[in-house]
This record gives structure tokens, C-alpha cells and sequence, in this order.
């Protein structure tokens, strides 16, 4: 079974992801805010990381960079959550190297279709 | 009492000449020291000095009288017939010892006369001087006025002006509009003692008082806490309270309902008629330079406000859209789970509910997008993928998005595309985001059984017809262009309304435009995205049979060529 790390600091976001990833026959792991989801995607090294972008501490655009440099972790598709909101227009103009950007508020079947496109 | 001196030392004439004059009213005196005289001349002129030319000295005292009193009249004695030459350039008569009474005094009286004459005409040269140099000191006072919009500057000029037409030994002008609270500038000739200056303050709020006796004053003046800024001249001396019994002039400073200050002045001579005529005229005419400056000033102020409140807006849209948006995705999230089944079995009245839920959702959400779209485009952020387009994809697209919504509500939707039409310079994605949201308005506002038509063409500059409600709104330069219309069968919108059309939550029919689900920006977006492609919107409608919507984006020749 493919794992799958969730990170955002929103935990209603997070349990919603959880419970229709887990209907669909993924292993899901969680973490609420962008230290635990580094050090959690080291560890478990995941099939594929969805992660939310205005987080405190570490945001989701760093995390996605310092994955995507690093060898070890760079094939590890990420989908980018983001609101879309004027401080993310400000990161944005950096590389991030994620995969695919998922505006919220989003569809959550769409979100299982991509995910499971992506770990065919 | 007319003065008359006689310089002699001949005793027959001094007893004669004493006679005549004593017996006729007239002061005399007679002298014989040139250097008593000469005294006497600069203190006490005489009107008229007869001097005996026999006298010996009569040379160097003819110069120095001359010099130290020009008008006095200077008659000669003079016994010979024979007349020195030398005396002639400063006689103004001469007269003989033997000659009567009668013919001595009229030659007197004809040189009084003379001298009056010429002192009032002095006078008069004198005064015309004065006045001139006066409305020269006005004319550049008020041309410094007209020359700045710094109220300091208007004060200061104020009192140069002040100083260039009346010179003045202390001027304390109260000003109420040059800093944030009220201070008092004195401008001296020399340094005034704290004690002096106490006074100065207590008389100055006194004075400031009274200009408002029996009414509010518009600042309550505290003289113990008045700010005080001292320009002296000669510091060196100083002024004593004896400056209280100067003559003074006191005036307002104000325009209307605008009241910026008073002033007062003093001089250690008198002021005359003219002075406080010139004193008054100034202090006039610094208030409506100091009204302007005020509008001026409120204007500026005005604007950083606005700016800010512009800026404010824009950040608080941003904010608050994002922070609604991460609870909305929650809430979403959680209704998609129960609708799907996954937690159980549902309800047909659960499942109204859930959709009901679900549906406002949504519109929420359309919402905060509109939200952040306009603020993104007056912020000047939105980004745009210019690209050649063709209008009639976008028009496509458009129908068969909608087709089917048009269709549940029994309209029908048409397209009228005119074919081969050259592709313009546009972010297609935008565009489509204007169609969709003219011809689902064009749809919600639409009974049933009614026609929906979507038409596109080339137009050139001068066939474009755009009504008179928004004529004067719209600017575009000459050229072709591609216009595309939706015209509906709908409610339409009153004419009253119709201005209004483009503005951000417009009340237009508010009951309806609830009912039907708008969020009153879709159409001021649409006018923005199109302004962004150098194009325009506008509508012509009729209340109870339609309404259509065109715009307008410019054919640039370097896209046509594309094609």
C-alpha cells in the first residue's frame, strides 16, 4: 500500500484528506505544521506528500524546495495546497518544485483522482 | 506766531526793526554771535532771518545758515545801492534801512506767502513719496503672497510686508494655523525682558479674545503656555514697558467663517490715517492666500487618507479571503464526506439540506474569488497571459459550458459568430471569464421559453455605438475592433440603473439579483479585465424586454498578422 504524507497546520483540512485517502486504500500520515512534516518525510520517505503552503515556522514552498534539492527525496511527487492569498503571490516568485497546486477550497474526489494518477 | 531773527549790530536799525515788528504781532529776536545763531537755527528755526550785510563775518555765516535751514527765508540789509554779488545766491529779498514801515512789512509778507507755498508743496511731495513707496511695499507684499501656499511663508511675508510699509518697532502676530497649536511670533527691533514678554502674551490672548466677545472662541488660549518665537533685530538693546504707550494698531487675520490668527503692532512715533489703512489692507489681504493654502493643505491630506484606506482595503480583502477560504475548504470537505454516502445511509430531506449547505458553499466561494480578483486588479497584480486569440473559441467554450445550464432553464442559447475573424491580443482565459459571466446573468435574469444570443463581429471605430449613459465614460482611440454581444429577453435594468451597472455591489433590482445568486461583482470585473485588453464595456437595456451586454477589445495589426 502507498504512503501518504499530509501536512497543514489545519487539522479539520487534514482529518477530511485523511478519511477519503484512507476510503481509497492509501496508508495516510499526518502533520500539523511544517517542522513535524520535514521530519516525518525523511523518515517514512512517502509515495507522495500533500502540503499546504502558509504554514507557521516553515512554510510549505521551503519544504518543497528542500525535498526536490535533495536526491534522496526529489521524486516524491508534492501537491501544493494554497488559498491563493497575497502573502503566497510573494513567495511565489521562488522555484518550488512542486508538482501540482490544489486552490482551496478544493474537491476531494478530485484530489484522490490526482493523487492516485499519480502513484499509477 | 511767525518767527523773524535779526543778525545786526547796528542799534538804529534793531530799535527800528523792533518797532515795526512788535507793533505787528510778530516774535522777534535779534543775535550778533554766529555760533549762538546757528544754535538757535537748528533748534528753532525762524521763518524769516534778516541780516545786516554790513556785518562783518556775513560770508561764513550765509553758508552755514543756508545749510542747516534751507527754506528759512534770508532778507539783506543793505545801505549802498551798489549790491554784492556774492549775496545775491542767498537773498531771497533785500531790504534798506530807510525804507517806510509799510514797504519793509510787505516785503515780509510776499516771502511768508512764498515760503508757504513752497512748504505745503514739500509737504505734498513729501506725502506722494510716502504713498508711493507704500503700494510698493503692498504690490510686492502681495505678489510674495500669491507666490506660495506654505502658510509660515504667508505669515512671514506678512509681517516683512508689514515692516517694508509701516517699519514698525514690535509686531506680535497670534498665529492659529502655521503649527499644530497656537504661537505667538514676535518680530522686534530689540530684545524683550521674560517679564516683558509675559506681559506681551496676557495682552496678545486678551486681544485675541475680544475679537470673539460673546461667542465661542475656535481655540482656548492658555497665555501661560503659549509658544513663543522671538525675531529681534538689535539684540544688543532692549526694550522697556514703556513700549505699552507706543502707538498700536490692532487687526484679525481671517476670511469668513476661517479664522487664522490676529496681529498687532506697535511704533514709537504715531501712525496715521494711511498707515492703518496700508496696516489693515495687508492683514486682509494674507487671509484668502491662507484659505487657499488651508484647502490646499486639506486636500493633501485628504489624499494620504484615501491612499491608505486604498491600500487598507486591499490588504483586508486579501486577509480575510484567505482566512475564509482555509474554514470554507473544512466545511466543504466535510459535506462532500457525508454526500458521498461514506458515513451512511441518507435521507431525501438530509440530502435537501446537504445541498442546500453545499450550494451556499459554493457561492461563498465565488465570492472570495470575485473578492480577490478585483483586488488583485486594482492593486495592479493580476497577471495576464496576452496571447493571439480567436474570439469565436472563447465563445465555444463558453456555449457549451453553459448549454446545458440555458437548457434546464428552457432558454435557448444561440451563438450568431462571424466567421474568419481575425484573432486579437488577449488572455483567453480572462475573456472567457467575462462571457461566462455576462451569459450566466444573461441566464439568471431570463424567464423561460426565451432566446439567449451570443454574437461576435469586426467593427470599426466609427460604427461602434455605445448609448448615452456611458458615451461620456468611455475613451477609445481610433481603429478596428472585435465586439461581441449577449443579448437577452430578460427583466432588463431601469435606465436609472443603468450607470450604475459596473459598480462594485451595485443595488440594481437587490431582492432579484439575491434571489439569483450574484455576487454584484461579476460585471465590474468583467469591466476591468476588459479596460486591462484596452477595450470596453457598456449595455443597452429596456425594463421588461432585454438587455445586451457588448464589449469591445481592439484588433492590433501585428496580432492580425499572426493569423
Amino acid at each position: 500500500m502507498k504512503k501518504i504524507l499530509i501536512v497543514d497546520d489545519e487539522q479539520d483540512i487534514v482529518e477530511s484528506l485523511k478519511f477519503v485517502l484512507e476510503a481509497a486504500d492509501f496508508i495516510c500520515y499526518c502533520a500539523y505544521n511544517g517542522e513535524d512534516g520535514l521530519r516525518l518525510a525523511k523518515e517514512i520517505i512517502p509515495d507522495l506528500i500533500i502540503l499546504d503552503v502558509m504554514m507557521p515556522k516553515i512554510n510549505g514552498y521551503k519544504i518543497s524546495r528542500l525535498l526536490k534539492y535533495d536526491a534522496k527525496y526529489k521524486n516524491i511527487p508534492i501537491l501544493m495546497v494554497t488559498a491563493r492569498s497575497q502573502e503566497e503571490d510573494k513567495l511565489i516568485g521562488e522555484e518550488t518544485g512542486a508538482d501540482e497546486y490544489i486552490t482551496k477550497p478544493f474537491e476531494l474526489d478530485e484530489v484522490v483522482k490526482k493523487v492516485e494518477e499519480y502513484l499509477k | 506766531m511767525i518767527k523773524i531773527l535779526l543778525v545786526s549790530e547796528n542799534n538804529n536799525n534793531t530799535k527800528k526793526f523792533n518797532k515795526i515788528f512788535d507793533k505787528n504781532g510778530y516774535e522777534f529776536s535779534v543775535m550778533t554771535d554766529e555760533t549762538l545763531i546757528c544754535d538757535i537755527i537748528s533748534v528753532d528755526p525762524p521763518d524769516i532771518i534778516i541780516v545786516d550785510a554790513e556785518i562783518p563775518n556775513i560770508k561764513s555765516l550765509n553758508k552755514k545758515v543756508k545749510s542747516l535751514c534751507e527754506n528759512t527765508i534770508i532778507i539783506f540789509i543793505i545801505s549802498a545801492d551798489r549790491v554784492d554779488k556774492e549775496l545775491i545766491k542767498y537773498a531771497n529779498a533785500f531790504i534798506n534801512g530807510e525804507m517806510p514801515e509799510d514797504l519793509i512789512l510787505s516785503t515780509i509778507n510776499v516771502n511768508l506767502r512764498m515760503k508757504n507755498s513752497l512748504d505745503m508743496l514739500s509737504n505734498s511731495n513729501k506725502d506722494l513719496a510716502d504713498s508711493l513707496y507704500r503700494l510698493n511695499a503692498l504690490y510686492s507684499t502681495s505678489s510674495q503672497f500669491a507666490g506660495t501656499l506654505e502658510k509660515s511663508k504667508l505669515i512671514q511675508y506678512m509681517i516683512e510686508g508689514m515692516d517694508k510699509a509701516l517699519s514698525f518697532s514690535l509686531t506680535c502676530t497670534l498665529s492659529l494655523c502655521t503649527e499644530d497649536e497656537p504661537v505667538l511670533i514676535l518680530n522686534s527691533l530689540y530684545e524683550l525682558s521674560d517679564e516683558l514678554i509675559t506681559a506681551i502674551k496676557l495682552r496678545t490672548v486678551l486681544n485675541y479674545n475680544s475679537v470673539f466677545e460673546g461667542k465661542e472662541v475656535p481655540i482656548k488660549i492658555d497665555a501661560e503656555n503659549l509658544k513663543v518665537i522671538k525675531h529681534i533685530k538689535y539684540p544688543a538693546s532692549r526694550f522697556t514697558f514703556t513700549l505699552f504707550q507706543y502707538d498700536n494698531m490692532f487687526a484679525p487675520i481671517s476670511l469668513g467663517d476661517n479664522f487664522f490668527g490676529c496681529i498687532e503692532i506697535f511704533k514709537e512715533t504715531s501712525f496715521t490715517p494711511e498707515d492703518a489703512t496700508c496696516f489693515q489692507t495687508i492683514a486682509q489681504q494674507v487671509s484668502l492666500p491662507l484659505k487657499s493654502a488651508t484647502l490646499y493643505q486639506e486636500i493633501i491630506e485628504t489624499n494620504a487618507k484615501l491612499e491608505k484606506l486604498e491600500r487598507l482595503k486591499s490588504e483586508f480583502i486579501s486577509i480575510v479571503s484567505h482566512e475564509l477560504r482555509t474554514p470554507l475548504t473544512s466545511i466543504k470537505n466535510s459535506l462532500d464526506i457525508m454526500m458521498s454516502g461514506r458515513c451512511g445511509e441518507i435521507t431525501p430531506s438530509a440530502d435537501k439540506f446537504l445541498s442546500m449547505a453545499m450550494r451556499n458553499v459554493q457561492r461563498l466561494s465565488g465570492i472570495i474569488n470575485d473578492l480577490l480578483d478585483l483586488s488583485k486588479i486594482e492593486a495592479g497584480k493580476m497577471d495576464f497571459n496576452f496571447a493571439p486569440t480567436n474570439i469565436n473559441t472563447v465563445i465555444g467554450y463558453v456555449k457549451s459550458a453553459l448549454s446545458e445550464v440555458a437548457k434546464s432553464k428552457g432558454l435557448n442559447l444561440l451563438t450568431e459568430e462571424t466567421e474568419n475573424l481575425p484573432v486579437i491580443n488577449a488572455d483567453a482565459q480572462r475573456l472567457e471569464q467575462v462571457l461566462t459571466n455576462l451569459v450566466s446573468n444573461a441566464i439568471k435574469f431570463t424567464p423561460e421559453n426565451k432566446t439567449i444570443k451570443i454574437s461576435s463581429s469586426i467593427i470599426s471605430y466609427k460604427d461602434i455605438k455605445i448609448n448615452e449613459y456611458f458615451r461620456d465614460t468611455i475613451k477609445l482611440p481610433e481603429g478596428d475592433y472585435i465586439q461581441v454581444c449577449v443579448e437577452d429577453e430578460g427583466i432588463g435594468i431601469a435606465s436609472k440603473d443603468l450607470l450604475h451597472a459596473f459598480d462594485k455591489f451595485a443595488q440594481i433590482e437587490n431582492s432579484l439579483s439575491r434571489k439569483a445568486g450574484g455576487t454584484g461583482l461579476g460585471l465590474p470585473i468583467a469591466k476591468q479585465l476588459l479596460e486591462a485588453h484596452k477595450g470596453a464595456i457598456w449595455c443597452d437595456s429596456e425594463l421588461n424586454k432585454g438587455s445586451k451586454f457588448c464589449f469591445v477589445i481592439p484588433l492590433v495589426r501585428e496580432a492580425a498578422n499572426i493569423n
